[in-house]
């Protein structure tokens, strides 16, 4: 049977040699991290974004890299799945573009902070992670209605594809917050549609749906978009 | 209790009693907020409760195992500390840092690494905190009469514990070597140097409750902490899968971690052995409880349940989940908490030379914050599968699934609230022994409390 001096031994050599193989490994590492994730472009503003996202402690309800805590959404790939103009208008008033649902702070960033956090975000999506997140295997189109309609072939305006898809969904394509958009300018005038996207809360009061800041050019553009479809 | 000066101890536990509560105050505030009552919000977001209940738990811990350094060392090294007066200003300075730290929190002051939230200047401060500390305990280690491997041990867990710091002060630019060094902090210690102090408390405590040869019980000891890291420092590979790290890190973290079970399966088999063939009848029943108890929930917690999600291809889907908060836990409750409460538990009659051994409360205390606990575990598998399924198979957006699993955090408050009711038995028991006494000072053995099986064939 083992001796104790054996057992010390064992425990001695095999701590050693342990150590010495993840040093190994770890310089091997720091000379293939910055090829796997762009170093290159790690520029200033990504470098004060990092800096913004670990003095407001975002990790603490978010993850990001699948690390965090996960009371709030995976940021990895926000930035195609979102967009920088939805992340603008977000950012801004958190609870505003999701009223009476979990809450995220208010953190009255700047606009330079703002762009800060999302280049930050934007370096974080291009890391090769091996995989991660994974593709939902299982995913089916469960929004994927049949429309009599094929909308696919009218161009979007710009705002509408940033922000408006981010929460409704064109022939079964888009977010999942708000109702499917299909079909709409049969439902309603031009006139209610403008009037509805200006200020949502006063036509129907409670709505979920946010106040966007849209200039009227965004606006007229639009409804004219919802009405043909 | 032996040496005068173990009464400094009592004073570690006694914080930790305190900070476990506060703890548990935040493990519920955010409970809350996930079901919805988020009335909390303005004052403590869930950032600030996630990382006051965290840090919590890192600081009782470490006082606990500060605790057990003071009350273990002087017994194996044979001489009393090397100075109380040190120990008290290093105690009260470390609840100092832990009171400013968390206040920080709450006014959005942070560093805001997972589990290194604390601001850079407090770093500081921690690092001189445990160098006092240390240097104390290695006085007394150096100028005692003998050295055990229980006491070299654990000194060394703790010094290890104290480098294992730095790495995570160093800043980076970029994510991924930020997070890469942060683990070697995270993993290093829970999956590494604290199983060095959680064995050698496991061992004292075996060597004490028991009374098997100590020859026998260090060479175990040697063998369990030997696997430790034959396992655990390459199994840090399990935190290099998804985050901007070279492919063999899959390859590495798998096998290691895969192995990493083995150390808490040496651990739970070593102490059941050991309790077979206890040559003594301890009075002292609670803390036997706690002690095969931790040894066994470790295995469980830690072992086993880390093993579910710690494959690449399981991995890849549970990363980032409620699965983790699962594991995490109960490993941190079976490997950590409950060595602290056992070696609490074995030292309070010493300490107080009050013969409170076995009544109904201690007794309680273990059985129904051990069923919370494992209610807790439970509520956050079925919450954490769940959530892969729906929101990483499916693809199904992160609230709407969060909605849908609300309804098992109704469960994980009601499990929270049978295990708060036992630690509120535990520390019920904690307050009665009262405070340390001068008058008991004598070793145990000599005590007519123990009975020895032999004498009595």
């Amino acid at each position: 049977m083992l001796s104790k001096s054996q057992a010390k031994l064992f425990f001695i050599s095999g701590t050693l040699l342990f150590t010495v193989l993840l040093l190994i490994l770890t310089v091997d590492t720091l000379r293939q991290v910055p090829i796997q994730t762009r170093e290159s472009n790690l520029s200033e503003e990504v470098k004060r974004g990092k800096l913004l996202w670990d003095k407001n402690n975002c990790m603490g309800c978010h993850t990001i890299m699948g690390e965090g805590a996960y009371y709030a959404p995976e940021l990895t790939k926000v930035y195609d799945r979102r967009g920088p103009e939805w992340m603008k208008v977000f950012i801004k008033d958190p609870q505003a573009m999701f009223p009476g649902e979990r809450k995220m702070t208010k953190y009255n960033f700047t606009d330079a902070e703002i762009n800060d956090l999302i280049a930050f975000f934007k370096w974080i999506g291009e890391v090769d992670l091996n995989g991660f997140p994974a593709k939902p295997t299982l995913a089916v189109s469960i929004n994927s209605l049949p429309t009599s309609v094929d909308n696919s072939s009218i161009p979007q305006p710009a705002k509408f594809k940033s922000l408006c898809m981010a929460c409704h969904s064109l022939s079964g394509v888009g977010g999942k917050v708000g109702p499917a958009l299909d079909g709409v300018g049969r439902k309603f005038n031009s006139e209610y549609l403008h009037k509805w996207i200006s200020n949502p809360s006063e036509v129907k009061p409670g709505t979920a749906m946010p106040k966007l800041e849209l200039t009227e050019e965004e606006k007229n553009e639009i409804v004219k978009f919802l009405g043909a479809i | 209790m032996k040496y005068k000066s173990q009464k400094v101890a009592y004073w570690f536990f006694a914080t930790c009693m305190l900070l476990l509560s506060l703890q548990i105050i935040y493990g519920f505030i955010m409970g809350f907020a996930r079901i919805g009552y988020d009335g909390l919000h303005e004052f403590i977001p869930f950032n600030a409760a996630r990382a006051t209940h965290t840090n919590l738990l890192v600081v009782w811990l470490l006082t606990g195992f500060m605790g057990a350094a003071h009350f273990i060392i002087p017994d194996e090294s044979g001489r009393e500390i090397y100075s109380v007066k040190l120990a008290y200003i290093q105690l009260v300075s470390l609840i100092v840092v832990g009171v400013t730290a968390i206040i920080g929190f709450h006014l959005n002051w942070w560093e805001g690494r997972k589990f290194l939230e604390i601001p850079r200047p407090l770093d500081f401060l921690v690092v001189i905190n445990v160098l006092t500390f240390l240097f104390n305990i290695g006085m007394t280690v150096w100028k005692g009469k003998k050295f055990s491997t229980t006491g070299i041990v654990l000194y060394l867990g703790l010094l290890a514990a104290a480098l294992l710091y730095l790495p995570g002060m160093i800043y980076f630019h970029n994510q991924t070597l930020d997070s890469y060094f942060r683990w070697w902090v995270v993993h290093l210690w829970v999956e590494g140097v604290w199983e060095l102090i959680m064995g050698s408390i496991l061992s004292y405590l075996l060597i004490k409750l028991t009374g098997v040869d100590r020859e026998v019980i260090e060479k175990w000891l040697y063998v369990i902490v030997g696997l430790t890291f034959l396992s655990g420092i390459l199994g840090t590979g399990h935190h290099y899968y998804f985050i901007g790290t070279p492919k063999y890190w899959l390859w590495i973290g798998g096998i290691f971690s895969a192995l990493e079970p083995l150390a808490f399966l040496g651990m739970a088999l070593f102490a059941i052995n050991m309790y077979r063939k206890s040559g003594r009848v301890h009075p002292n029943k609670a803390s036997l409880y706690w002690t095969i108890g931790c040894a066994i929930m470790s295995f469980v917690g830690a072992g086993f349940l880390g093993f579910a999600h710690t494959l690449p291809q399981v991995n890849l889907y549970t990363h980032g989940t409620l699965v983790t908060a699962m594991h995490g836990h109960l490993a941190f409750w079976g490997a950590y908490a409950m060595i602290v409460l056992a070696i609490i538990s074995y030292a309070l009659p010493l300490l107080t030379g009050r013969k409170l051994w076995n009544n109904m409360t201690s007794l309680l205390a273990f059985w129904i914050s051990n069923i919370g606990m494992l209610g807790m575990t439970g509520a956050f598998a079925v919450a954490g599968i769940a959530q892969v399924y729906l929101e990483r198979k499916l693809g199904m957006d992160f609230m709407v699934v969060q909605r849908e699993i609300e309804v098992h955090f109704i469960g994980l408050l009601f499990a929270a609230t049978l295990f708060t009711i036992g630690i509120i038995l535990y520390i019920y028991n904690f307050i009665k022994f009262g405070i340390p006494s001068d008058e008991v000072l004598l070793p145990e053995d000599s005590s007519d409390d123990l009975q020895f099986l032999n004498e009595n064939a």
